[in-house]
């Protein structure tokens, strides 16, 4: 009987399969990307040493000595404070202290500030608190600490806005009422995230952090590239990320652009163009997990869709890493040995700048 | 129509690209009603009742199947999302659906698969009506193990997969 390796489904299930049937799922991972992406799969060497990775004996893997690469975080301290649903560990802490945890404590390279509704809508009525916690912030920690929330354009809309459902208005056969509302809903996210911004701007923030990007599809991107643009002409210094929310943008309108290209349709690699000419200093491309398949499948997938976007990218990516994106199962608390083996993947094999 | 599914799910169109195919289609059929023989190619192809489960916000994903089962030829009936669950129960019981689509995008929402499946179960209904859940953190073996009819990874997914079931 061959020798079978420990490793994990999508949902963290753990699994044992042999070298070759690992290989067999790395290569269709990489030929489900290459296919959909049009984009090239990896080389044999590079899937052999994804099979390295993968099959390591260790509980935890890590990067060759010289290829560490800078690590920030999201989702400010609510990591520290929050409940097991966002991933956090419960423990009473300020926004402060958890923030100058991860600066002092865990080895976070840049932090961010987050509301915990995470989202930039609802930060507008709690803008002063907002600032006031970035001033003190900003007066205790060394690292650069951004501001960052989700574009959301999902908040926007009945019942949580004032634009009508498209997804409501699609089902009705509405179609051009539909794209108009997710204009609309674009607009008028644009105008809170530069608002928002300038607010922070003003305390001393070093920058933005716009996380998952293209959530609510293809307007998502169209108010995220937008706001990028203005604020890159208002703050020439301002540190901006752009962090997408998957792979491919979901063209909810269909026909919006920006710089003359569709937006709806676009892969990592068509992506980080945009976000680099609207402005942003960092691309975070993202590739979800597919619960339903194995982590070699997953990581195959993921580390071809990445490679590409570095490979097109004038800008640094920093790849998004955790619950259920870059090849690391769908879990609350993500299993260590998929998080380093797909990080080490990650940084060795796509070649990414940060994570 | 199969051939924009197909196209859907490579992410070359999108969902007001399947809409105005669907509308197409369906003004093609209505001309060619009288050529064709009595109620075909007109008739709902089933009754579905779809939403979110209870707790869990998230409306995109849930939408996009509703309206491509919609596009499909099903009755779809979208009761939202954050839905209690004997929401679910009491609107299969209005339209008498012949399916229920579960959707949860969170590990902490999942278990609402499960009791709505339950509540099937107490109504004796659950021989009556098909369950498909989805979602990002639901998989074939979560369905398997509640007990669900079938599990759909995608929009396109869900259709083929609801056909199979009421066909």
């Amino acid at each position: 009987m061959a020798t079978e390796y420990f490793l994990r489904m999508g949902d963290g299930a753990k699994i044992f399969m042999s070298k070759e049937d690992i290989m067999a799922d790395i290569e269709a991972g990489c030929a489900d990307a290459a296919d959909l992406g049009d984009i090239p799969s990896l080389s044999e060497d590079e899937m052999e040493k994804m099979l390295d990775i993968i099959t390591s004996p260790g509980r935890i893997v890590g990067v060759e000595p010289g290829m560490e690469v800078p690590v920030t975080h999201d989702i400010g301290a609510i990591r520290i404070d929050g409940d097991q649903g966002n991933s956090g560990v419960g423990i009473p802490a300020s926004r402060l202290v958890g923030s100058m945890i991860h600066e002092r404590a865990f080895g976070a390279d840049t932090m961010e500030l987050g509301h915990i509704d995470y989202s930039y809508k609802p930060v507008k009525p709690v803008i002063s608190q907002e600032q006031q916690t970035m001033e003190v912030c900003q007066q205790n920690m060394v690292i650069p600490m951004l501001y960052g929330a989700m574009p959301n354009m999902g908040l926007y809309y009945t019942p949580d806005g004032p634009f009508e459902n498209p997804g409501d208005l699609m089902k009705a056969f509405k179609i051009s009422e539909a794209q108009e509302s997710i204009k609309s809903a674009g607009d008028h996210g644009i105008r809170d995230m530069v608002w928002i911004m300038q607010r922070l701007q003003h305390v001393g923030c070093d920058g933005v952090n716009f996380d998952t990007i293209g959530a609510a599809g293809d307007g998502d991107m169209y108010a995220s590239l937008n706001s990028i643009e203005a604020l890159r002409k208002e703050f020439p210094n301002m540190y901006i990320n752009a962090g997408m929310a998957g792979e491919l943008v979901l063209g909810m309108h269909g026909e919006l652009e920006y710089d003359g290209t569709v937006l709806a349709g676009l892969w990592p690699h068509q992506q980080v163009g945009l976000a680099a000419k609207a402005g942003a200093n960092i691309f975070g491309p993202v590739c979800n997990t597919n619960t339903s398949k194995t982590s070699a499948w997953n990581l195959g997938r993921s580390v071809t869709f990445m490679k590409s976007a570095v490979e097109a990218s004038p800008i640094p990516c920093h790849v998004d890493m955790g619950m259920g994106v870059g090849g690391i199962p769908m879990l609350e608390t993500p299993p260590i040995d998929a998080v380093t083996r797909a990080s080490k993947a990650m940084v060795e094999i796509a070649g990414v700048d940060g994570i | 129509m199969n051939q924009v599914g197909v196209l859907f799910e490579r992410g070359k169109l999108f969902l007001p690209h399947v809409m105005m195919a669907a509308d197409a289609m369906s003004a093609g059929v209505e001309l060619l009603q009288d050529e064709l023989a009595s109620g075909e190619g007109s008739a709902k192809l089933g009754v579905i009742v779809n939403g979110t489960v209870e707790g869990d916000v998230h409306d995109i994903g849930k939408a996009i199947v509703s309206t491509m089962l919609q596009a499909a030829g099903f009755e779809v009936h979208d009761i939202g999302r954050d839905v209690p669950l004997q929401n679910f129960i009491d609107k299969i019981k209005e339209t008498n659906a012949d399916m229920v689509g579960l959707s949860a995008l969170m590990t902490t929402t999942l278990q609402g698969q499960k009791e709505v499946i339950e509540l099937l179960k107490e109504n004796g209904m659950r021989d009556d009506v098909k369950v498909m859940v989805g979602g990002a953190p639901a998989t074939d073996a979560w369905a398997k193990k509640i007990g669900a009819d079938c599990y759909a990874e995608n929009a396109s997914e869900a259709v083929v997969k609801a056909k199979e079931l009421l066909l």
